[in-house]
């Protein structure tokens, strides 16, 4: 697949120039949204085919609400995060009627988590990470990657989540702790014990 | 708060945690989940494919007025009524018909409505 075209302009005004039939902006706003959204639906959702009919769901109702979209509304990435976050939600939701656990309860935290930290590689971390965020409550975990990994402020996912921004601080907070406590309590798992190093 | 030494540093424990979990975090950046081209591609094809179909979906109504499906029958009714009407008002007033006739009484033709019609050339 081609690169997407490199430009300057603003996503609002690509959306509008695809709204009249520039294909290319279409492409560059793929370029830009898909990685993130893709990502961020990856995290949240813990399976990548999900996380693609997300994302493929998210750019779709872009598209046809392009010609409607005018500049300075809102700004297109924090629009589209809110439609992924409310796909997302959906999907966990249902995940949830239908009985599926993400992950078996967290152990008891047995040692803090700097020792983890120094003794296990980089994947490994991303993946005990990921391991982790599916143990927290799907709140949690939406406001968690959106701040500390997608890197969003507060009010932006305040904007996305639809709540206050006190909200999603205490979300954040919340899912931090709930974080670190599963992260140590798999220790034993990631096997950081013995590696020695 | 239990002051733990660490890099030679004193920090306290939640500050330590707080450490980790951002080398957690700077981890799970630098392996973020990547969509593959196939799946790009697939987006780039929904792309092109919608924004035909915004021409025909956004475009064709605007074209279209909501009174367009009735203008025949517009046309069929008040094609009728201006008949029914010129054939009531020869009936009531027959004489406003053969007044605006420049003929004689017994020739009526509708050139007589156009202006500056010789009519002369007719009969020659």
């Amino acid at each position: 697949m081609d690169q997407p075209l490199e430009t300057d302009a603003p996503d609002d005004a690509l959306v509008i120039a695809f709204a009249n039939g520039d294909s290319e902006a279409g492409q560059v706003l793929i370029g830009r949204l898909a990685p993130r959204l893709f990502a961020y639906a990856a995290r949240v959702l813990n399976d990548r085919a999900e996380a693609e009919d997300v994302v493929q769901d998210t750019m779709m109702r872009l598209w046809k609400m392009a010609p409607d979209w005018r500049q300075g509304d809102a700004q297109v990435s924090t629009w589209a995060y809110r439609v992924a976050v409310n796909l997302c939600t959906d999907r966990l939701r249902r995940r949830k009627t239908r009985g599926q656990v993400d992950i078996d309860s967290i152990a008891e935290p047995e040692a803090d988590l700097q020792s983890a930290v120094e003794q296990i590689t980089e994947k490994d971390r991303a993946d005990a990470l990921q391991g982790a965020l599916a143990t927290l409550p799907e709140r949690q975990r939406q406001a968690v990657v959106l701040r500390h990994i997608e890197g969003l402020s507060n009010p932006d996912i305040a904007r996305i989540m639809d709540i206050g921004i006190e909200a999603v601080e205490s979300l954040t907070a919340r899912g931090k702790r709930a974080l670190k406590d599963a992260l140590i309590g798999r220790k034993d798992e990631l096997g950081y014990e013995h590696d020695g190093r | 708060m239990a002051e733990r030494t660490n890099w030679g540093m004193n920090m306290t424990e939640d500050k330590r945690d707080e450490a980790a979990l951002e080398a957690f975090f700077d981890a799970s950046r630098s392996h973020a989940p990547v969509p593959d081209d196939t799946f790009l591609a697939r987006l780039s094809a929904d792309a092109e494919r919608v924004d035909l179909q915004t021409e025909k979906t956004f475009a064709a109504p605007r074209m279209v007025s909501p009174f367009a499906r009735f203008k025949g029958l517009f046309a069929a009714s008040g094609l009728s009524g201006v008949a029914a009407l010129g054939l009531w008002l020869g009936f009531i007033m027959p004489d406003i018909v053969t007044n605006l006739s420049p003929l004689s009484e017994d020739v009526t033709t509708l050139s007589a409505f156009l202006p500056g019609s010789d009519l002369s050339v007719l009969s020659e």
